[in-house]
């Protein structure tokens, strides 16, 4: 783009921006409408509708899980866009691409040992990171981000390529739509429950099974989340 | 609580993830779990439509956490779109099969269909919600998707027009969310309704202009407004046909949607007043028709043509949002369907002939209109259409555009609505004098047959609710009129 | 200008995302433009988080014995969403990145326009 337009674009977005800013309330001002409405009765009365000391898991699950849904299908919709994208237009595979990385590139030993000394801490971690999202920071994403990581170390120092991934692709496909499929059952049960889709039972003596659907949410997402990026890892390699 | 209105937006992303797992390598199978998904997501908002006629909107709160809390999905007259969303993606299901076997290799087929489902479900969400992060999160679920299927179909230019595409889209969104983040930090607040009753009490100006006019630019973007538009030739002119009739005839209208559904979180506030902003999308909306008229006369290709055309019929929908008269949002919401209906047509009978023949300019499809005498007929209903001409689905939303222009006393517009549509006329005549009157280019095209019936069964039923779109539209007339009652009132 | 002064975090955002807004038009490699993008789309999260701080306060995890104040959960929730979408757009085009070189083996946009 020429340089004046440029100049142009980034002034006609800078200047109403800096002025529409500057007479928002203060950030941090706990009399600013954002802390004084919705904010407030989520931290005041979270722990009783939801059971969750996280109040961001509260949130995230129960108050707006409708919200949660959607962006398991944005991070899905992505790996099916990349392997629509990439994916070889013959069944044999890329005999035109690009020289990439292959799947016999060789990994120093040193690296090799120390992640695979590693690999059950980081998958120990993970799974608490998943299973104390509703209590402590973490959550169904971070775990899954965790353990997808772990996935894609694994593939890199076994030498798994696309042609011989760690898991059969036809279960691979199923637990890529592991998150779509907890959120359906959770949300099939609390409507069957409750009245209504992605309910969550209130009665004190369910609040074992309110605990529950919500880790089962926060597995789904973290496996799920893991296979997508083990996922897109592989598509996007070029091998 | 009816449960249909959730599940419309919940069950196709859900099959939509599972497309790949079930149908893996099948593509049968993969075509008829998607056009049974389909038909499902028909039948249920063909029931919401039913009950908003008769009962007027209703709302939904999700896992029963009322309005602020939660999420609320509220189904209205404007959220009736959803019902054309899914008949059109019903034909553009039906289409695809015999389409895709030949232009998209086998291994991407499962991924084509999950991928459309999901596009589906989130255009149908985007249009029931009344939370403005759910609005969000729907509207990336469908440029996601779209980004996608732009490029699906491989070929020299198609990734770089997707990548177009998505840096447009992207840069649209984030202004979008940042907008949602200054509305959030103003009222604390997510709900639409909520939110625009919270705004009423505002007083600081600024922020409420920014947030005003930035969530505008943000759907005009979406909505591929000239001069906004440079994604869109490209991207509907170079995606996969089946393609092209859902981005061009729904995608761009959800920006439109986008638009209906922010107007009124201001429409209370005191801060700041509608009218300069309609000034000023009237005027962009009257450029707009002519530009992308314009511009539709020097393409030889055909594809690329309907995606100028489809600026023009932005600019037309944008107009009447502008006048924001009574009569000419009228004309605005009838044409937002009705132009769906058209752009829909014309694109799959321009796909059916580019497919049978391998010809996509107007010169090489010379004497087509002997070979494919069907897909010509309705591809001219789509583009009589498009002119405006009574009794088709065009001419009734244009019509209550230049009404509504009159009405407000503003005659330049509707001589621009005329304008436009005599431009339209011009390359209608001369795909009329290419098809039918011209000697072939090329002797083969005498021998190209129509195409298979699961495709020519859809562009046909789509011809004939061109039609049918014209001669009935006192239906949806009557169905939109409380909301643009309120829209009209609410200035 | 004394709003501004104090909306400094805010402002600090909205300098951000011009930087990204400026890679975005002004820069022709299609990977720098993704990272603009990415640099925009940083802003936009930082600018929602910070609406959501709190004078003194803490994370809203609200154990027994926690004292307040808290910031608010909301802004924090969405934007784990907002950044799983980033992730998403990024990692689609990238791929889109990488089926452009191999077929019109460059990446600057000025050059790519010659190649269509």
């Amino acid at each position: 783009m020429k340089k004046p337009l440029v100049a142009v674009t980034l002034a006609a977005a800078a200047v109403p921006m800096l002025i529409g800013v500057a007479a928002l309330p203060r950030p941090g001002d706990p009399t600013a409408p954002a802390h004084t409405h919705v904010a407030a009765h989520y931290i005041e009365a979270g722990a009783r509708e939801t059971g969750a000391d996280n109040r961001v898991t509260a949130v995230l699950l129960n108050y707006r899980a409708f919200d949660t849904f959607g962006e398991v299908l944005v991070i899905f919709a992505a790996l099916a866009a990349v392997i629509a994208v990439r994916s070889p237009a013959t069944p044999g595979g890329r005999a035109d691409d690009m020289p990439g990385p292959g799947p016999g590139l060789p990994i120093s030993p040193v690296v090799a040992f120390i992640i695979r000394l590693t690999a059950p801490f980081i998958a120990l971690f993970g799974a608490f990171v998943i299973f104390r999202g509703h209590v402590s920071p973490g959550g169904g994403f971070q775990g899954g981000v965790i353990l997808g990581a772990l996935l894609v170390l694994l593939s890199l120092v076994l030498g798994r390529g696309a042609e011989r991934p760690l898991l059969a692709v036809p279960l691979a496909r199923w637990l890529q739509a592991a998150a779509p499929l907890a959120f359906t059952g959770v949300g099939l049960l609390g409507l069957a429950l409750t009245g209504a889709l992605l309910g969550y039972p209130a009665e004190p003596e369910r609040h074992a099974l309110r605990e529950l659907m919500m880790i089962t949410l926060d597995v789904g997402i973290g496996i799920g989340g893991a296979m997508i990026i083990l996922g897109l890892f592989l598509e996007m390699r070029g091998d | 609580m009816s449960h249909w209105l959730p599940l419309a937006a919940f069950v196709p992303l859900v099959a939509g993830a599972l497309t790949p797992a079930m149908a893996r390598g099948r593509p049968g199978l993969a075509r008829g779990w998607a056009l049974a998904v389909t038909a499902f997501c028909t039948f249920a908002t063909a029931a919401l439509t039913r009950r908003v006629a008769l009962e007027g909107p209703f709302s939904y709160a999700m896992g029963a956490w009322a309005a602020p809390l939660g999420i609320e999905l509220r189904f209205d007259e404007f959220s009736a779109a959803s019902l054309f969303i899914c008949v059109i993606m019903l034909l553009v299901l039906v289409y695809s099969g015999p389409y895709v076997r030949r232009a998209l290799p086998a291994t991407r087929i499962d991924w084509y269909y999950s991928l459309l489902l999901i596009n589906l479900g989130g255009m149908i969400g985007f249009v029931i919600t009344g939370d403005l992060f759910n609005l969000f999160v729907f509207m990336e679920l469908v440029a996601v998707s779209s980004y996608a299927l732009v490029a699906v179909g491989g070929g020299r230019t198609a990734a770089l027009a997707a990548f177009k595409y998505l840096v447009a889209g992207a840069v649209s969104s984030v202004l979008i969310l940042f907008c949602i983040g200054v509305l959030h930090a103003l009222t604390g607040s997510l709900n639409m309704a909520d939110v625009a009753r919270r705004l009423a009490t505002v007083e600081s100006r600024p922020p409420v202009l920014l947030a005003l006019a930035g969530l505008t630019a943000g759907f005009l973007v979406k909505a591929g407004l000239f001069p906004v538009h440079v994604w869109l030739p490209d991207a509907h002119a170079i995606a996969p046909s089946p393609i092209n009739a859902v981005s061009s005839a729904l995608v761009v209208k959800l920006g439109i949607i986008g638009l209906l559904r922010i107007f009124p979180l201001f429409a209370a506030a005191g801060a700041v007043s509608l009218a300069p902003l309609f000034e000023a999308l009237a005027w962009l909306g009257a450029i707009s028709v002519l530009a992308g008229a314009f511009f539709a006369l020097f393409q030889e290709d055909i594809k690329l043509m309907l995606a100028y055309s489809t600026i023009s019929n932005i600019g037309y929908i944008v107009l009447g949002l502008g006048l924001a008269g009574e009569l000419a949002l009228t004309g605005a919401g009838v044409h937002i369907l009705n132009h769906a209906l058209i752009k829909a047509t014309l694109f799959l009978a321009a796909g059916a002939m580019i497919h049978q023949s391998g010809h996509r300019t107007l010169h090489d499809l010379r004497g087509i209109g002997r070979a494919m005498p069907w897909t010509t007929l309705a591809l001219l209903i789509g583009a009589l259409s498009i002119v405006g001409l009574p009794p088709t689905a065009g001419f009734p939303g244009k019509w209550y555009i230049a009404l509504g222009a009159l009405e407000s006393g503003r005659p330049g517009f509707a001589v621009v609505v005329l304008v436009g549509a005599l431009i339209i006329f011009i390359y209608f005549a001369r795909m009329l004098n290419a098809f039918y009157f011209r000697a072939p280019s090329h002797k083969e095209m005498l021998g190209v047959s129509e195409a298979p019936a699961s495709m020519l069964g859809p562009v046909l039923l789509l011809g004939a609710l061109c039609v049918l779109g014209g001669l009935l539209t006192h239906w949806p007339v009557a169905l939109i009129a409380p909301a643009v009652g309120r829209l009209a009132g609410g200035e | 200008m004394d709003d501004l002064w104090g909306n400094i975090d805010y402002a600090a955002f909205v300098g951000l995302f011009c930087i990204g807004l400026y890679v975005v038009v002004a820069k022709q490699n299609l990977i720098k433009k993704l990272l603009g993008l990415n640099i925009m789309e940083t802003a936009v999260f930082a600018f929602i988080v910070t609406s959501g701080m709190v004078d003194g306060g803490t994370a809203p995890i609200i154990g027994p014995g926690a004292t307040g104040p808290f910031a608010s959960p909301l802004p924090h929730a969405l934007i784990v969403t907002g950044i799983v979408v980033a992730v998403s757009i990024t990692a689609l085009a990238l791929s889109l990145i990488v089926e452009i070189y191999r077929q019109c083996g460059t990446l600057e946009a000025d050059e790519l326009k010659g190649a269509e």
